[in-house]
């Protein structure tokens, strides 16, 4: 099972410190708060997989802390500690949504089992997402779109990357297309009759990364009933495109970079050495730069991948491209709805072009799509546009900044059936962040 | 720094914990890190840890005292004790120590659990080998590994010890190699 990030909440020092200690060497990245106060300030900023949170603290307590956390950010998974008087308290916490208690002192089987527990339920959510993800994927659109000089020098670079066989790493916001513009280097490359392998490194759960990459022999576990090949084979002779390199493991990283320098794997049970050949694309929205200098990426697989690199640029660097872009979105959706829609109003036009589209080419996309659906007449009109209308998502009268994130937040969070993880991603914050932001604004979800 | 301890663990016994443990604990060092190793009488007792209420002792405070009696120059310090430790949170624990830092403890007091007759002083050898490098690892910077066979594995139980090897996984090998590297650098910037 993989490593999780924790926050340990407990006001004595030796406890919170002896813990600490314990989780570290266990490989987990661990964090600690001395009360209730410090905890909710540390929740707001970071987004924990697990919280050791202590029943009896001075000022909020524990069971405090536990009610904002479930309020806000339910899927964190919480464990009281408690001392041996206070099962009953710990019990009306599971009842208010822990996962589980520990009496201290603790066995320290027992915490690793249900560490790993709560880690292996997280993997399976994660999992159910990716799949989801995949299955969007399959019908995203593939061609890249843009008149304006950013795009062309992205056009000039991926034509002149293309016939060589240099690795690739493609930076820049979630949105803007970088898987795209993999695709566009695959399909322009002498590779291009080849595969075209993606692997999502960011959705994947770590305890499945090893056999999605390297495949795995019969017998290798229990359920490896038959051979599989991983997805280093499947790119044999084609492009392996590695989506969200900035979020694999330490364990993977050391792996990738072997097979990166060498071109031979195992699959996983395997004892024959498999040679491949691909060309290796990687693409990130994190700072490598960095991740290198706080230890969570590797120097040397970095520079093993920034042979050739390119930003793509935000949709806000490049507004010359919405009418375009915004005109072929319309015509894919009308076409997959059969709805009589043949054009985008001025207005609605005019409020695309204001609007700074934060999530990018993909926001953009979603909006249209949405408003091909909601939209009653021959044309789209600016209150068809979810960033626009009504209710919540009303445009503000007023010119303040405050308001118009208010809006905005209350609008991505409607257009995405209050999806915290989906609305997170197109508005690009982290979770807590926005759980933050709609308590501060008091964003209600509609009943 | 003294040119006789640089590079060098010092294994240091605490109390009655049978020496003649030496040669294993050493040989198993040398194996795996390619340090050598060098035994050194460091703490007489560890009263000053001693919990009444639990009677246990607590190796937090054992490691801060082997840290400051620790020769200058040492790379790393193992204390190898037969009584049962703890941490503060935790009911018990094999050992313990500094992540990264010097000092690491190992105690013997849990590990002759389960013991056949017949292979009882090997199988306790072994077991104490197995988990003295994997202290030690801990002080060169490397965290519990997923690997069962792993000796870096985190073992629920001295069966779990027996099954695994007293070798370092590719990747921890790899993360072991990094932190030599890291040290060399460190030292050469010094």
């Amino acid at each position: 099972m993989g490593n999780a990030k924790i926050l340990i909440v407990d006001d004595e020092k030796i406890m919170r410190e002896s813990l600490a200690g314990w989780l570290l060497r266990d490989g987990h990245d661990v964090e600690t708060a001395k009360s209730g106060e410090e905890a909710l300030e540390k929740l707001s900023a970071t987004r924990y997989n697990i919280l050791l949170l202590d029943i009896k603290m001075e000022g909020i307590s524990g069971l405090d802390v536990l009610k904002h956390l479930k309020e806000n950010d339910p899927d964190v998974a919480v464990v009281m500690i408690t001392a041996y008087g206070s099962i009953s308290t710990a019990i009306e916490a599971m009842k208010n949504g822990a996962a589980d208690y520990l009496l201290k002192p603790f066995d320290p089987n027992e915490l690793g089992v249900l560490i790993e527990k709560i880690l292996e339920n997280q993997a399976r959510v994660l999992e159910n997402l990716y799949l989801k993800e995949q299955y969007k994927e399959r019908t995203r659109f593939e061609s890249m779109i843009g008149q304006s000089r950013a795009m062309q020098e992205v056009f000039d670079l991926i034509t002149d990357v293309a016939p060589m066989n240099s690795t690739v790493l493609i930076t820049g916001e979630t949105g803007t297309g970088k898987g795209l513009a993999a695709k566009a280097i695959h399909t322009n490359s002498p590779q291009s009759q080849g595969p075209f392998v993606v692997v999502n490194c960011g959705a994947i759960p770590e305890h499945l990364m090893e056999s999605e990459l390297f495949g795995y022999q019969k017998g290798a576990f229990t359920d490896a009933k038959e051979t599989k090949k991983g997805r280093l084979e499947l790119a044999h002779g084609g492009t392996l495109f590695l989506d969200e390199i900035g979020e694999i493991s330490m364990r993977m990283q050391i792996d990738l970079l072997r097979v990166l320098e060498d071109r031979i794997f195992y699959r996983v049970g395997g004892t024959q050495p498999l040679e491949v050949d691909f060309r290796v694309i990687a693409a990130t929205n994190r700072d490598l730069q960095k991740a290198i200098k706080n230890g969570s990426f590797r120097e040397d697989l970095y520079y093993r991948l920034n042979v050739v690199s390119f930003k793509m640029p935000p949709l806000r660097e490049r507004k010359e491209d919405l009418p375009l872009l915004a005109e072929h979105f319309l015509s894919r959706f009308t076409q997959e709805t059969n709805k009589p829609i043949d054009r985008i109003s001025r207005a609605a036009m005019d409020e695309i072009m204001i609007y700074d589209w934060p999530g990018n080419v993909r926001e953009l996309e979603n909006a249209i799509e949405r408003a091909v659906v909601v939209c009653k007449g021959p044309k789209i009109m600016p209150e068809d546009l979810p960033i626009f209308c009504a209710e919540e998502g009303a445009r503000p009268d007023t010119n303040s900044l405050v308001e118009i994130e208010k809006a905005h937040i209350a609008q991505v969070l409607k257009d995405n059936d209050w999806n915290i993880s989906r609305s997170a991603k197109i508005l690009e914050i982290d979770r807590s962040t926005l759980y933050n932001k709609i308590k501060r604004y008091k964003i209600q979800k509609p009943s | 720094m003294s040119a006789s301890t640089e590079h060098t663990v010092v294994v240091s016994f605490i109390g009655d914990c049978g020496e003649e443990l030496f040669l294993p604990v050493s040989r198993g060092i040398q194996r795996v890190f390619g340090c050598g190793v060098k035994r050194m009488p460091l703490l007489t007792d560890v009263d000053f840890a001693l919990d009444p209420n639990r009677d246990q002792y607590h190796s937090t405070l054992i490691l801060d005292k082997l840290a400051e009696a620790a020769p200058e120059g040492a790379a790393k310090v193992l204390a190898i004790t037969a009584v049962d430790l703890f941490i503060p949170i935790l009911t018990h624990v094999y050992g313990e120590a500094q992540l990264g830092g010097k000092t690491c403890i190992v105690s013997t007091f849990r590990l002759k659990e389960g013991l056949s007759p017949l292979s009882a002083q090997d199988t306790y050898q072994v077991r104490l080998v197995k988990e003295a490098i994997h202290e030690l690892g801990h002080t060169f910077n490397l965290r519990h590994c997923q690997d069962p066979a792993c000796i870096m594995h985190y073992c629920r139980s001295v069966r779990d010890v027996d099954r695994k090897s007293d070798q370092m996984c590719r990747y921890c090998k790899v993360l072991f190699d990094d932190e030599m590297k890291r040290l060399a650098k460190q030292a050469s910037s010094a």
